[in-house]
């Protein structure tokens, strides 16, 4: 409980410097905010559904129902958080660019993630019998799993974008304002608590509805 | 009122409803956990 009520204060006292006192990037303005929300959840995005093909492969390996629960898990959240980061950009885009939609490559890669895992859930929805789902649903996750790196490190730096710089920028550097640096890494730290927090509950329920099952 | 607040005040919102709904879920799971 105090590890809990750690991680809701460490997440909002973050969002009162990052909204009240963390100064502005002259090129994003007052958009600058959406920094401290939009790039957290795509990160979460690439590290759910990594966990997800990890899992996935421990899966196949050592064929536990265990594993299974955790890559499905883990995909359900990396859809979420790939709809959070999709919302959230769209709206920046909107005051940055113009236009919700702009078919950047970013933008573009992500639209494929959201098919794919979409894809992975309708999969999983449609095969009856755990074993046979567990393995056709690891088998998807590893194949999918192949194209996220592609899709988010690579595509979007072969072809001219919109976006700005990589936080890592091509230099190999963070170049950040100090307080943006700490907002940004702070926020980043909170919302992995959080996302290991949500994981471990996803398991838990999905541990349950198969024990409600086999009662 | 400066909007930073207006938007501050729903994001806190917004992560304090969640957050107690998680702290109600857990203790949900756990009592079906003892089952």
């Amino acid at each position: 409980m105090v590890l809990r009520l750690l991680l809701f204060l460490w997440i909002a006292v973050t969002m009162v410097v990052a909204l009240l006192m963390a100064p502005l990037v002259p090129v994003l303005e007052e958009t600058t905010r959406v920094l401290y929300f939009h790039i957290p959840v795509a990160w979460l995005t690439v590290v759910a559904l990594g966990w997800s093909m990890v899992n996935s492969v421990i899966y196949l390996v050592k064929r536990d129902l265990r594993a299974d629960d955790q890559a499905a898990a883990a995909a359900e959240l990396g859809l979420v958080f790939c709809i959070a980061a999709t919302v959230s950009g769209a709206i920046w885009a909107k005051a940055m660019w113009g236009a919700y939609w702009n078919w950047d490559p970013r933008e573009t890669s992500i639209f494929f993630i959201l098919l794919l895992y979409t894809a992975y859930l309708a999969l999983r929805g449609s095969i009856e019998g755990e074993e046979k789902r567990a393995r056709l649903s690891a088998i998807y996750s590893v194949a999918a799993f192949v194209a996220v790196p592609f899709l988010i490190f690579v595509v979007p730096r072969m072809y001219a974008t919109l976006h700005p710089d990589p936080i890592i920028n091509t230099r190999g550097k963070v170049e950040m304002d100090p307080m943006i640096r700490w907002c940004f890494l702070s926020m980043l730290g909170g919302f992995t608590a959080l996302y290991v927090w949500l994981q471990s509950l996803r398991v838990r329920v999905a541990r349950l509805e198969r024990a409600s099952l086999a009662a | 009122m400066d909007r930073n607040f207006v938007v501050l005040g729903v994001s806190l919102l917004v992560w304090g409803l969640l957050f107690v709904w998680l702290l109600r879920l857990e203790k949900r799971v756990r009592e079906l956990e003892k089952r």
